[in-house]
């Protein structure tokens, strides 16, 4: 063999070597490689901890939401500065997680890889793929034995219908509703009174607009206001029967209620009750309008009441009522699903002190949002802390309704629907879109949609 | 030392790390995609062979056509309007004098360096239709009819989104045709100027028939860069409203990944290569097809 032949070669090899060394799995063999069958394990297992080098601490990987006030706050105030003392043998890293879809894609992606984090927030969005790969972990013997469960005013309410428990959170989400925020001094300017029928709304909203004023704002990028809380406002004012069934898989997009709610949406981009360009509008500028006073009512969540609350001019009001079986007394969207909260990987290879981590981001949730005076479900042994007077408005409205009706968001869509109901629901927004060519659409993804197969 | 890089055995063996790569990295995955895109698959699983039925369903789809439709518009805005613009840019620098010149090549560059996230953000604020840039000067100057939701309205999105992206990057193309004039001998233009030709004829006698071969890699550039058109979408509009202005890698990334229907997603992504091969395959035959030598 000639010189060069083993120069080539010698190169050629190195190439090789690079190459497989890049390839490489970074994790040892003995990682569980992602089954095709879910892992149905109850039992806690037993920890990799005996490997760690005394004193060495066990690394930990979290994914959250990060996308709003209330997470940057939490991060900020509860856990950065209280995670070292209350965990000493984790280094945890946290990774930010965004929201919404990207968060869901961001979860799947890693599912799908193998590389899914130790800590998640996990959403019932995306809870079907990463329990169908047994990617989560039913966490009921953990913290039944650590007693944690026991911290919890409703343990049931954490069980999903298969009878575990697989995410932990402040409980605080049982207590989230739609509802309009909006600045009294607008309305005064403007001279216009809280609106109780829908019509009236549609009447206020072109008098605050003849007044210069955005009269109403939502985040409607990607659909997220359609589909988190619009459509089943615009159904429910009408008939809180039509919109339960809906929930429940009783009724279709074909029926009469569903579309009359649907053809409201449209109704609203028409006259303009919402800016241009509001299928655009991200949750960042959308809240920024209402807290700048550029828009006189902001449609959105209560988890955002305990930051407008400090602005004495905001107050909200339930979605006004489009018919007489409808009562905002009576009849109330709730957003808690037990399966969003803070998740354990199954593939982690510390489950106990992964969920020890879980109950501690729990916690710090709970102790954020009591410290607001918002209602939670984890008992942290504070006396309950003074609310505002508008967290007090809305608990003592919210509390009595009798009748709550679970979301369509969380309760009742698999991922293809979801992200139909999404781009369907942005399309209603422009005002170009009919509530009809809504139904349709619809109507086909309801057809096919898997969520009750489960 | 010529004789060891001019053997066969030497060019292998330099080619081969990057084919070795290629290999793995490009080629290797499309295997298991193409099994995929003939399986019913959530990302995680096959849940059954189901033939071509994915691709039927992508072809019966009509968001599959939308995202066609807006993304050869994307094609066709940055070659038929882009890479003109770009060679006047590049003759417009290749005579001004040094310092300008010196300013026009680095404003040329500049937004084409910039993260496609912040450019798309920016190009949001412009296009805002309550407060934005563009509908604030149309109403100043008295055009308030020409006012628009640009980034809502389905006339306005996709252009409105073609702008941004042929204004990133018609900096870096006349930047391409400004290097290939530079390697054009001086004495061609020397020539043309004492036979007293004008401005207009050495372009279209001598630099644009030059620069063929630079032409032909920019034009393949552009294409399949215009075809691959996904993060602006993904920043200023999310596809929406609706599927408005979803492009094909856009399609492909929100069947598999939100709706998590990964066989029909992999079919889309199979069918787009296919174009993308016939597309880079006609460049090829039919531009620059001579070779000249200068």
């Amino acid at each position: 063999m000639s010189k060069a032949s083993k120069t080539a070669g010698l190169i050629l090899l190195a190439g090789l070597l690079l190459v497989a060394s890049a390839c490489g799995a970074k994790k040892n063999d003995a990682q569980p490689s992602p089954s095709a069958e879910p892992s149905e394990s109850s039992t806690p297992a037993a920890s990799n901890s005996e490997s760690q080098a005394p004193g060495e601490k066990i690394k930990m990987r979290v994914i959250t939401i990060t996308t709003d006030e209330n997470r940057n706050n939490i991060m900020e105030k509860y856990i950065k500065p209280n995670i070292a003392k209350a965990l000493p043998n984790l280094e945890v890293e946290f990774e930010p997680g965004g929201g919404g879809e990207d968060m869901a894609n961001k979860l799947k992606t890693l599912n799908a890889s193998g590389d899914m984090p130790d800590v998640f927030w996990d959403d019932a969005g995306y809870f079907t793929p990463l329990k169908s790969t047994g990617s989560i972990l039913d966490l009921t013997p953990y913290i039944a034995k650590d007693g944690f469960l026991d911290k919890y005013a409703v343990p049931d309410a954490l069980k999903h219908f298969d009878g575990k428990i697989y995410s932990i959170s402040s409980g605080a989400d049982t207590y989230f509703t739609p509802v309009i925020f909006y600045h009294k001094d607008m309305f005064e300017k403007a001279g216009v009174q809280v609106p109780t029928t829908f019509d009236e709304l549609i009447g206020i909203s072109k008098t605050l607009k003849d007044k210069g004023m955005v009269p109403a704002v939502t985040p409607g990028k990607d659909g997220w206001g359609p589909k988190l809380y619009m459509l089943q406002q615009m159904i429910q004012i009408g008939d809180p029967q039509a919109m339960a069934d809906l929930v429940a898989n009783k009724t279709d997009f074909n029926n009469p209620s569903v579309k009359a709610g649907a053809a409201r949406i449209e109704q609203l981009a028409k006259e303009g009750v919402f800016p241009d360009g509001i299928a655009n509008l991200d949750y960042g500028p959308a809240m920024e309008m209402f807290t700048s006073k550029k828009a006189a009512m902001l449609w959105m969540f209560t988890w955002e009441l305990p930051n407008l609350a400090k602005d004495d001019t905001v107050d909200f009001f339930p979605f006004p009522s489009a018919g007489d079986a409808y009562d905002p007394a009576k009849f109330v969207q709730f957003w808690g699903s037990p399966l969003n909260g803070y998740a354990v990987s199954a593939k982690t290879e510390h489950p106990e002190e992964a969920v020890k981590l879980a109950e501690f981001l729990a916690m710090a949730d709970a102790l954020y949002f009591e410290s607001t005076g918002a209602p939670i479900a984890l008992k942290t042994g504070n006396p309950p802390a003074e609310s505002s007077p508008l967290m007090k408005k809305f608990i003592d409205w919210y509390n009595p309704i009798p009748t709550k009706i679970p979301s369509l968001a969380l309760n009742s869509l698999d991922a293809r629907t979801s992200a139909e109901l999404s781009s369907q629901g942005a399309n209603l927004l422009t005002g170009e879109y009919s509530a009809d060519k809504f139904a349709e659409a619809m109507n086909k993804v309801w057809s096919e949609n898997t969520w009750f197969d489960n | 030392m010529n004789k060891y890089f001019s053997t066969k055995m030497s060019i292998f063996v330099f080619a081969a790390p990057a084919l070795l790569l290629f290999t793995v990295f490009c080629v290797y995955p499309l295997l298991p995609e193409i099994w995929m895109s003939l399986h019913k698959h959530d990302g995680f699983r096959s849940l059954g062979f189901v033939g071509l039925d994915n691709y039927a369903d992508a072809f019966n789809n009509s968001s599959f056509w939308t995202a066609h439709r807006n993304t050869y518009l994307i094609v066709g805005i940055s070659v038929l309007l882009g890479l003109p613009l770009s060679m006047a840019l590049a003759l417009f620098m290749d005579v001004q004098p040094p310092r300008l010149r010196r300013f026009f090549k680095s404003s040329a560059m500049f937004p084409a360096i910039l993260s496609v996230t912040v450019v798309s953000q920016i190009w949001v604020a412009f296009y805002e239709p309550n407060w934005g840039l563009f509908n604030a000067i149309l109403k100043s100057i008295g055009l308030s009819s020409w006012t628009h939701s640009w980034l809502t309205e389905r006339r306005t999105v996709m252009p409105s989104i073609g702008l941004v992206f042929l204004w990133q990057y018609i900096g870096l193309n006349a930047m391409l045709f400004y290097t290939g004039i530079k390697t054009i001998p001086k004495m061609y233009y020397e020539a043309a100027l004492i036979d007293g030709a004008k401005f207009v004829q050495v372009c279209m006698r001598i630099t644009i028939p030059l620069l063929q071969d630079v032409i032909k890699y920019v034009l393949i550039l552009s294409t399949l860069g215009s075809m691959a058109f996904y993060s602006h979408v993904r920043v200023m509009t999310a596809g929406g409203p609706g599927d408005v202005s979803r492009t094909v890698i856009y399609q492909m990334y929100y069947t598999a990944f939100d709706t998590s229907e990964f066989g029909k997603g992999t079919a889309i992504a199979v069918i787009f290569i296919l174009e993308c091969l016939l597309i880079s395959f006609l460049i090829q035959r039919f531009v620059a097809k001579e070779k000249l030598e200068f």
